[in-house]
């Protein structure tokens, strides 16, 4: 015998239920996309007046949006501390599944920013991993979909026959994610100029710069140069310049083992603060137009793509020139 | 009315998940897990980080408090949670959790304000008679000067800062010097070996009210590190740090000898800085006003000082906070308690 208490907020509603044996006994709800934190406790509150004790609790863990998401299972988890009784995290979009039963269909939640996390079923189980699609690409999508937030009888489901999801289940990377343990951001010296210069070489095949293109930009004059070391080898460096009332960035190169760990995005802040301290209005930057790698970076930090430079890396290497407004 | 009220304090107003527990004015835990190493290599802190953090904290840090206190949850009598102002992500963890352990627990819940509790923890020094004061608060999130008269129910902030945080101007400039976040410490530090007379940087709003302004500070520093390719750090630091700590000094004695309140208590992360300690003790004795200064495990974010003032409420009859109860991130509001 379990009476079970369900708590989501990991769509716009935030939802309170009691589940005893499976059978439903008591549902509230209220939409809002901005008043988990408002809205949950006073719902908590009428499940609780019908005075029914409580075994255990049960939490969607999501995905969902962060701050709501937060606000559900940082009262459950407590709540069942307080209480001292077990908790048992749920995925919210297994939840949503459990309680149809199509041969085949979809459940999706909103994620805001025209998208949907997505989860196909196909007779009863899980058939693709979750996801997360276009808003398009959904609608071209002929199966059965459901939309409706997990309800207290999915959440008892689930929390009843299988295990418990312990982390809350972020789908889109946070905003600012860590750099790797160790990297170490400083100023470029002179010493640095022959490390840098072979990265260069290695990174940029068709046309590196020169050592004495390194040897002048350095000697020149309103000038910020960043190299990230690791462990003692320069791993990324960076450089800036200021000329009338934007600056632009002349380099910014990270390498190719040491990508996608945050390194060009601990850089391009430095820059942007360098920036805001000088007072300029805009910071520029070229950017080759193929570069896919760099470009949802400064899109990210608001940059915007303003005009193209033919040939600017050379015949055939067309350039981006990207923009990004310091001051309104 | 309880007499010794056993209260518990959450406070995750910025990257601190914190909880703190009191007997009275009875100190007996205070744990705090910190993200500060997470947001250093942002050179600030990230919201998204600290909410993130706070939450998988949350459950051990109680557990952590609650086994040094030697007390079980349900001996509680009330409990109490930073409302505001903050980040109004991290708050909401903090103000999550305090409604998970008041509804399970069926125990009164405080939702306080986070710069009264600040001042609060002055009344963990049971030798001291609760009079009013005036409250310097400087950190990295807030320069506040706040008139005390009932730390529960009556207080007035006076003034504060119009951009930067005191706080936020030490990391900034800590930044042009390349010094590690957080600045405060670096540039206490750095400072001590340099001449605080050696370059005149400007006071912001020095003759106007009791609001403070940073910004044009930070620009000089940065305006003079340019021109002077050779400046010594040192000399740098400590000028700049010269020209906070008398700004905010200044203002902070102006409004004791203005309002006739004897008292000032200094809290909030900067009062830990040396420089701002002697040279609030010189001004001080020579206005003939009473410095408090709360320890420096007590002056930056902490749980105690949510319990501290929660505590307070509780004996003074205050009622408590309805369920639900909004969580502010842009206050400064004149209320301790919320509603
Ligand atoms: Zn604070």
């Amino acid at each position: 015998m379990k009476n079970i208490l369900t708590i989501d907020t990991s769509t716009d509603r935030t939802s309170v239920g009691l589940v005893i044996d499976g059978v439903l006994c008591f549902e509230t709800h209220h939409d809002d996309p901005l008043a988990h934190g408002e809205v949950l406790p006073k719902l908590v509150q009428d499940a609780l007046n019908i005075g029914t004790p409580i075994d255990v609790v049960a939490i969607a863990m999501g995905p969902g949006p962060f701050t709501g998401l937060r606000v559900g299972i940082a009262f459950g988890q407590v709540f069942a501390l307080a209480r001292e009784i077990p908790w048992i995290g749920v995925s919210s979009l297994a939840a949503m599944a459990a309680v149809h039963d199509d041969p085949e269909f979809i459940v999706a939640i909103d994620a805001r920013r025209r998208e949907f996390f997505c989860e196909h079923y196909l007779d009863g189980k899980l058939y693709a991993p979750s996801r997360t699609v276009q808003r398009e690409d959904l609608a071209n999508v002929v199966l059965p979909k459901y939309f409706d937030p997990p309800t207290p009888l999915g959440i008892a489901k689930l929390a009843s026959t299988s295990h418990s999801v312990l982390e809350p289940i972020y789908i889109r990377k946070p905003d600012a994610y860590p750099s790797p343990k160790g990297v170490k951001f400083r100023q470029w010296t002179h010493m640095d100029l022959v490390e840098i210069y072979g990265l260069e070489k290695s990174v940029y095949l068709d046309d590196p710069w020169s050592m004495e293109q390194f040897k002048e930009e350095f000697a020149g004059p309103s000038r910020q140069y960043l190299v990230a070391e690791y462990e003692g080898k320069v791993v990324g460096y960076a450089g800036i310049m200021l000329a009338g009332d934007v600056t632009d960035i002349l380099t910014l190169t990270v390498a190719p083992d040491f990508r996608r760990r945050g390194i060009a995005r601990e850089f391009l802040k430095r820059m942007v603060d360098w920036s805001r301290n000088q007072n300029v209005v805009a910071i520029m930057l070229e950017m080759r137009v193929d570069n896919v790698e760099a470009e949802p970076l400064y899109l990210e930090n608001g940059f915007r793509k303003i005009s193209e430079r033919v040939d600017y890396y050379g015949p055939g290497l067309t350039a981006v020139v990207m923009r990004k407004e310091l001051r309104k | 009315m309880i007499d010794q009220p056993l209260v518990l304090g959450i406070e995750t107003s910025c990257d601190e998940t914190a909880v703190g527990i009191v007997r009275g004015r009875t100190l007996l835990a205070n744990v705090i897990s910190s993200s500060v190493e997470e947001h250093a290599r942002f050179g600030g802190v990230v919201p998204e980080i600290a909410s993130r953090a706070h939450l998988e904290a949350m459950p051990s840090v109680i557990e952590e408090a609650l086994k040094i206190a030697q007390i079980s949850l349900r001996d509680l009598d009330a409990i109490g949670v930073t409302a505001g102002p903050g980040l109004i992500g991290a708050l909401l963890v903090g103000t999550s959790a305090a409604h998970g352990l008041s509804l399970a627990l069926d125990k009164p819940l405080f939702g306080v304000n986070h710069l009264s509790s600040h001042l609060a923890v002055d009344a963990l020094d049971e030798s001291r008679a609760l009079t009013p004061a005036i409250g310097l608060l400087v950190s990295g999130g807030h320069s506040s000067i706040i008139q005390v008269t009932n730390l529960v129910s009556e207080f007035h902030v006076l003034g504060a800062t119009i951009d930067d945080a005191a706080g936020e101007a030490f990391d900034k400039i800590a930044r042009l010097l390349e010094l590690d976040f957080p600045g405060g410490p670096a540039i206490d530090e750095l400072a001590v070996a340099g001449d605080f007379d050696a370059i005149e940087f400007p006071r912001g709003l020095a003759n106007s009210d009791y609001n403070f302004s940073f910004s044009g500070l930070k620009t000089a520093v940065s305006r003079y590190l340019q021109s002077t390719p050779n400046a010594l750090k040192a000399d740098v630091a400590a000028s700049f740090q010269e020209a906070v700590v008398d700004v905010l000094l200044t203002k902070a004695v102006r409004a004791c000898t203005e309002t006739g309140i004897e008292a000032l208590i200094i809290a909030g992360g900067v009062a830990a800085n040396s420089r701002l300690r002697s040279e609030a003790t010189r001004r001080c004795a020579e206005a003939k006003i009473e410095l408090r200064t709360p320890p420096r495990a007590l002056c930056t974010d902490n749980g105690a000082m949510v319990a501290a003032i929660s505590s307070l409420a509780v004996s003074a009859g205050v009622a408590p906070s309805r369920p639900g109860f909004a969580t502010l991130s842009t206050a400064p509001v004149d209320r301790p308690i919320w509603g």
